[in-house]
């Protein structure tokens, strides 16, 4: 049986072309430090932020800080904001823990006020919720690009853009956008913009990064070797390596940066394939009888996620029996995102997501819908 | 067939508990049937892969795929041990 790869939107697969060779012979060959006082072969490291950079709109490469993944991104940018006691943070019902989990640490830690705005009746974040949430004058807001649950991409222009008036540091998460769409960080009004390598970037795990403006500073949350300037007792203050620690993961950033050249050739087909293939599945989804997708509106802008709820199924259930009886990989349950599940209306089990990419054929797509449409007779 | 490990996979919210069990040998329709003697079973022998379900008044839940030797068994909060010894006795004494 052959296994259709659905769960893009946890780690996309495949992976790039060339994303395999350059991690295999990276690993083959006598390690380079980059940075390092004696460096050989190619800096990946600095194309790797030399590429982002341009992607998040041709931003200066000094300040692309490369971490493990979003979350290290993420608690990078939480953590050294510095935020004040009692502090007001506003954020959106579409974020993940990988944001809330921080600032309900910070919350515990230093009595941080957090605010959060949900979704109007059509779906989309509330504007006036939003308004309102800035009467408290916030020190903080955190944005997701794009849910992780119902793919919406949020217009988060305004939203930032008006944050930034009343003088609040803005926080972009976009680890569901990077690589499928535009991110312009100065276009949208976000100070910092956290993103992973291994979704819509198609490179390996373990690599990701924040963007930060060249205007503010962040207090370091990991110190220790840089390879360079040894003789000080504190970590150099000059940015990336400000916000960088460590031997870093010259493997896969070689992969990464391997995908990202492949991304800057193609990426533009590839994404065009991707939003017809979603549009395909998620029209698909919404003529079966007894199927309910979350968030159902056609207009919106979204990335490559359908979520969608079965009558009659547990959505365990319809994930285990897509999985290991179609062969049909997908993700099931609150997807690390519990909060739109409540707007949603799709607490406390969560929904069935199927994720696609620029690589999933309309066979697939007829497979899993096939697969569906079973379940549902 | 006989059961040759069963792991503890979840704890969930209301208390009950999934295992993974494992078996010598694969599920056949002939012993997905036997499971009738625990509750409703639902068997789906169209699917590329046949799924069937078994469930109980009490809670007990088996979920597998004919052909593998493995399956999936939540037993509920208030039942466990009672629907455990149930589920189990069918194959020691099978």
């Amino acid at each position: 049986m052959k296994t259709i790869y659905l769960n893009n939107a946890a780690t996309a697969w495949p992976r790039a072309p060339g994303v395999i060779e350059a991690v295999s012979d990276t690993l083959a060959t006598p390690p380079s430090h980059p940075g390092r006082s004696v460096s050989a072969g190619t800096d990946v490291v600095r194309e790797c932020r030399e590429r982002l950079a341009g992607l998040l709109g041709g931003v200066p490469p000094s300040r692309i800080v490369l971490s493990t993944n979003a979350t290290g991104a993420l608690n990078l940018a939480l953590l050294g904001i510095d935020l004040e006691q009692e502090a007001s943070v506003v954020i959106t019902v579409t974020e993940h823990n990988s944001v809330l989990r921080p600032l309900h640490h910070l919350a515990k830690k230093k009595g941080i006020r957090i605010i959060t705005v949900g979704l109007d009746d059509t779906g989309a974040l509330d504007e006036e919720a939003f308004e309102a949430a800035m009467a408290s004058r916030p020190a903080l807001v955190v944005m997701n690009h794009a849910s992780n649950v119902t793919g919406r991409v949020n217009r988060v222009e305004r939203f930032l853009q008006r944050a930034k008036a009343i003088g609040a540091t803005t926080l972009l998460d976009a680890s569901q956008t990077l690589g499928h769409r535009p991110v312009d960080a100065e276009a949208l009004s976000a100070d910092l913009v956290a993103f992973t390598g291994h979704k819509g970037l198609r490179g390996p795990a373990g690599t990701g990064g924040l963007y930060v403006n060249p205007a503010l500073e962040l207090e370091q949350v990991i110190v220790g070797g840089t390879g360079v300037r040894s003789d000080l007792m504190l970590h150099p203050p000059d940015m990336p390596m400000r916000l960088e620690a460590g031997t870093p993961n010259v493997p896969a950033l070689a992969g990464l940066a391997a995908a990202l050249r492949w991304l800057a050739q193609d990426g533009d087909a590839f994404c065009a394939r991707e939003r017809e293939t979603a549009r395909s599945l998620r029209e698909g989804l919404k003529h079966i009888d007894g199927v309910r997708v979350a968030d159902a509106a056609s207009d919106p802008e979204r990335v490559g996620i359908v979520s969608f709820q079965l009558r009659g199924w547990d959505v365990e259930e319809v994930g285990f029996v897509l999985s290991e009886s179609f062969g049909v990989v997908c993700r099931t349950g609150l997807h690390c995102a519990p909060l739109i599940h409540k707007a949603l209306g799709t607490v406390p089990a969560g929904t069935i997501r199927l994720s696609v990419s620029g690589f999933t054929t309309d066979e697939d797509i007829a497979v899993a819908l096939d697969a569906v449409s079973s379940l549902a007779q | 067939m006989k059961i040759i490990g069963a792991d503890k996979l979840e704890d969930c919210f209301d208390g009950s508990v999934v295992f993974g069990y494992r078996f010598d040998e694969a599920w056949e329709r002939e012993t997905i049937m036997r499971l009738k003697s625990l509750g409703e079973v639902d068997y789906f022998p169209d699917f590329p892969r046949p799924f069937f379900r078994l469930r109980s008044k009490s809670g007990l839940q088996v979920k597998g795929v004919e052909g593998e030797s493995t399956c999936r068994v939540i037993y509920s909060n208030e039942g466990k041990e009672v629907e455990k010894q149930s589920f189990e006795g069918l194959f020691v004494s099978g």
